[in-house]
């Protein structure tokens, strides 16, 4: 898809093209989530939000002990930023496309939103492993 | 595309991307993230819960089980596979792979992904699934 005039240029004479330094960054976020979602999210979800609650997992597999003993460690720091952070660039990345795509909202408001939301987001989960780990 | 083509180019409908299939599978893998977030929101829950104790912990085990957050958790693992189908094939295109003067076929490269889903998923059945 060519986004063209995803930066409209401002005022009729808009020669001071605004350099766009930051969208390598969201790119890069938003291949590095995507291969994260495609290739870790299928097995995340099937044991997390699928076996886990219909029981199918044995009986301590995630007890409170055994659970926070994983996901309070360094490995636990990992998976958080494989599993929450990259793939919540990637989301926001398509959520701010998606919006210009049906003209909704102003693209400079959303990419604040959109940007913002997954890094606010990113350091709350991270925090809470710290936090974890510390406690 | 130069800076004065906005005006030239008549602006689009809202729903342009309801005239064809192509655009529709586009519009349908980009909302592939929707249930990702639902998801991830769900497990940011859980980690809550989890610094919380071990009664938070059993609490947001049985919010996993009612039935709305269930089905979209089980539309979240469809997404997720449709977004992999649709992202594995962009590899061998962004990034073609030549080894020793052979370039690797797309075909492989797209399975070589399917691999490394399963993996994995067996990780996750080496680390939970056993008794």
């Amino acid at each position: 898809m060519i986004k063209q005039a995803m930066s409209k240029p401002s005022g009729k004479q808009g020669a001071q093209h605004k350099q766009a330094f930051d969208e390598p960054l969201w790119w890069g976020l938003f291949s590095a989530g995507g291969v994260c979602f495609a290739v870790l999210l299928p097995a995340v979800i099937l044991f997390i939000a699928i076996l886990l609650p219909l029981g199918l997992l044995p009986a301590d597999a995630l007890s409170y002990e055994r659970a926070s003993t994983l996901l309070f460690s360094v490995p636990g720091l990992l998976f958080v930023g494989a599993v929450v952070c990259l793939p919540l660039f990637h989301a926001a990345h398509r959520m701010r496309h998606g919006l210009f795509d049906i003209s909704v909202g102003n693209d400079a408001l959303n990419k604040k939103l959109m940007y913002g939301g997954a890094a606010l987001l990113s350091i709350v989960a991270l925090g809470i492993v710290v936090a974890g780990f510390f406690s | 595309m130069d800076k004065l083509s906005s005006q030239r180019l008549p602006p689009l409908k809202r729903n342009w991307w309801l005239k064809h299939r192509f655009f529709k599978l586009y519009m349908l893998r980009e909302a592939t993230v929707l249930p990702l977030v639902f998801f991830t929101l769900c497990l940011l829950a859980g980690m809550v819960a989890l610094l919380q104790g071990a009664e938070s912990w059993q609490g947001w085990i049985a919010f996993m089980r009612s039935p709305i957050v269930f089905v979209l958790n089980l539309l979240a693992l469809a997404a997720s596979l449709f977004h992999a189908a649709t992202f594995f094939v962009l590899f061998p295109r962004v990034m073609p792979l030549r080894i020793a003067g052979h370039s690797l076929p797309d075909n492989m490269i797209v399975a070589g992904q399917w691999a490394g889903v399963v993996a994995v998923a067996l990780l996750f059945f080496w680390l939970l699934g056993r008794a």
